[in-house]
């Protein structure tokens, strides 16, 4: 093993969270020496699928959005390791390299309601957030700006938000039909805020509509954390080391003293750091942190409190055509009519490619799927009710017995749909069906649990005051090994009805200028 | 296993539809080449299909519904490798220019020429607008 020369900081994981935590901190810290390291390369978007005739097949095998069936097809594009997910009806999705999950994200960006940080106190149940959303707020508004976010001003769902915003991205006729069904029982709808170029900003253009966002933005319109954070950050001088798997932070005398990690060639690196940064996700933060031992008490909270949002979707048909598979896939219109009393939020999402669609007919094959695929193909419009998960210490992320092919060891999600998210789900399909009967749906099926839709990993290194029940204080750091710091969505206590990623890069730089702050004084 | 048996039964299970325009059948729409391909692999599930309705001739002579009642026992009996067989067929059909043609779509990959859709219409949230706030203000609680 070789033993690095010493540096301030080493971040290890490039999504979200480290870009935005790592450019901040490079801002905000100039002189400090910054290493990030990333398991995984820089996307390549030429080799993006998108562009080729095979791209519907492609999102079944080596760009299917679940690790473990990319890793089947023996795809190399993520730099990925297996999840034992048996025990989860949701099943867990990420993207590993630089620029993490956002290389394939859907780009909805929507905020945490105020509310979402106080549930505690407002209404008995989750946990409180250790800051309110006005210390957050500062933060929303920089990453908007980096990433470069389309919407509109006005949403009466929110706060006012004061970052400047793209035009609204094209609703096409299908967000227009979904208007129409809120309209008419006087529900509220509103065009998402979506990191995506309706118009050509930052040197990108405009989105095309293609559809596919999921398969990756291989014309640069859909914003990522590869493009919106890393130039600044590799421009200051930060040394970003792709190919490069942690396996350790090394704790001496109860500070993180470095970090071990197997470099591209297989070569064993010990970098020594004063700072060590963990943004792997909610589910590779904690097999980092678990496996390097970290805590004090082996059972307690680190890896628990395991957070996703779980979906249901209702689809409805139409007699007229819609637009099918135009526009970007995740980014239409929502309503958050019942997000304050019941959390829930309706998104409604365009259509999948029609191989998509076919293979999730009942049946799948004869005369009668045939007629099924003519029903649904360009006249469905599905409404996807995205719950919020509330926390609980048996949902969680833990080690196998295993050592992976990473070098680590591996890791299970223990997770069961909890009866409040069944119940809300519940209260979600039906309010779905009866927008869809209301905007002319004449015939309305339902999905009561989508699997496929584990992409928000929260909650399990959670920030709170009393390390009984939280792993890191507000600012990031673990309670047990205080130069530890958390920079991702693992942070937090509550998840809300949204999609994470807005909250994950305030959350991230906001860390960032504690840590500033922190190495100041 | 005949060609001719490896046919019937992809068309068993994507017949094509009498539509405007029509659907092709799936060995009119080229599916046969990839299940040919995997021969091997496919052949105990084609065989057993086959032998569900009596064997290969007994299959090539007999009527949709029969043919159908054969895939419906197989799949029942062999679920895996008949999943494995219809996943192939799917993937390919699906996938022919003729049957994305048949079905509105260009055959084109998405990127990085898309699709037109019109600029969002403000006036559509101008009702919306007016509602007031609907977030909780935890300041106020």
């Amino acid at each position: 093993m070789t033993k690095l020369d010493p540096v301030d900081v080493v971040v290890v994981g490039a999504g979200l969270g480290g870009s935005a935590f790592t450019a901040r901190l490079s801002e905000r810290a100039p002189n400090l020496r910054i290493v990030c390291l990333e398991r995984g390369g820089w996307p390549d978007r030429d080799a993006m699928p998108a562009l080729r005739r095979d791209w519907q097949r492609a999102a079944l095998g080596p760009w299917a959005t679940s690790p473990n069936v990319r890793l089947a097809s023996g795809a190399t594009a993520s730099a990925d390791y297996p999840i034992d997910d048996a025990s989860s009806p949701i099943k867990p999705l990420m993207w590993n390299g630089v620029g993490g999950s956002t290389i394939t994200w859907a780009a909805h960006v929507p905020r945490l309601h105020p509310s979402d940080l106080h549930r505690r106190t407002l209404d008995g149940v989750g946990d409180d957030w250790p800051f309110s959303y006005q210390d957050l707020e500062p933060y929303y508004d920089l990453n908007d700006i980096a990433l470069g976010v389309a919407g509109l001003a006005g949403d009466p769902a929110y706060p006012p938000k004061r970052s400047p915003r793209l035009p609204p991205l094209p609703i096409g006729r299908m967000g227009r039909t979904a208007a129409r069904g809120f309209d008419a029982l006087e529900w509220h709808w509103w065009p998402v805020d979506a990191a995506i170029n309706s118009v050509a900003h930052a040197g990108r253009p405009a989105c095309s509509n293609a559809g596919p966002c999921l398969l990756g933005c291989p014309i640069h319109a859909k914003s990522s954390a590869d493009l919106a954070y890393w130039p600044a950050a590799l421009w200051r001088g930060v040394d970003l080391r792709t190919g490069c798997i942690a396996q350790e932070i090394v704790v001496r005398g109860g500070r993180a003293a470095a970090v071990v990690y197997r470099d591209p060639a297989g070569v064993t690196q010990e970098q020594p750091a004063d700072l060590v940064v963990v943004a792997g996700n909610g589910v590779g933060t904690a097999r980092l942190l678990l496996a390097s031992k970290v805590a004090r008490d082996p059972d307690g909270p680190l890896g628990r409190y395991l957070m996703f949002h779980p979906v249901a979707y209702a689809r409805g048909m139409f007699h007229e055509e819609l637009d099918g598979p135009s526009g970007p896939v995740g980014a239409c219109v929502y309503s958050h009519e019942f997000y304050e009393t019941q959390h829930i939020q309706l998104q409604i999402t365009r259509e999948n490619s029609l191989l998509a669609q076919a293979l999730r007919l009942g049946p799948v094959w004869g005369a009668a799927a045939h007629r099924l695929v003519r029903e649904e193909f360009r006249h469905s419009l599905s409404v996807m009710v995205v719950a919020e998960d509330l926390p609980e210490p048996a949902q969680r992320v833990t080690l196998t017995r295993a050592t992976e092919a990473d070098g680590l060891p591996g890791v299970r999600i223990e997770y069961a749909l909890s009866e409040n998210a069944r119940r809300i789900l519940d209260f979600g399909l039906d309010r779905a069906e009866e927008m869809l009967r209301a905007a002319g749906a004449y015939r309305v099926v339902r999905v009561p649990l989508a699997p496929l839709t584990g992409w928000h990993l929260l909650g399990t290194a959670r920030m709170g005051i009393d390390p009984a029940t939280s792993v890191t204080d507000a600012r990031g750091r673990l309670h047990d090994v205080p130069n530890i710091v958390v920079a991702d969505g693992s942070l937090f206590p509550t998840a809300g009805a949204v999609n994470p990623g807005a909250t994950i890069g305030a959350l991230a730089l906001r860390i960032a200028d504690g840590v500033a702050e922190d190495l100041a004084s | 296993m005949r060609s001719e048996v490896v046919g019937a039964i992809v068309d068993a299970l994507l017949p094509g539809d009498g539509g405007s325009p029509a659907l092709p059948s799936a060995t009119a729409a080229g599916v046969t080449a990839r299940v040919e391909a995997g021969r091997e692999a496919h052949r105990p599930v084609i065989e057993e299909i086959a032998r569900a309705a009596g064997g290969e001739d007994a299959f090539l002579a007999a009527g949709a519904a029969r043919r159908a009642d054969a895939l419906r026992q197989v799949e029942a009996a062999m679920p895996d490798v008949f999943a494995a067989l219809l996943l192939a067929v799917v993937e390919e059909y699906y996938d022919a220019d003729a049957v994305l043609l048949a079905m509105g779509w260009p055959v084109e990959p998405p990127q990085p020429n898309g699709h037109p859709l019109p600029a969002f219409d403000e006036a559509l949230v101008e009702k919306v607008r007016k509602r007031a706030p609907m977030w909780r203000d935890p300041r106020e609680s």
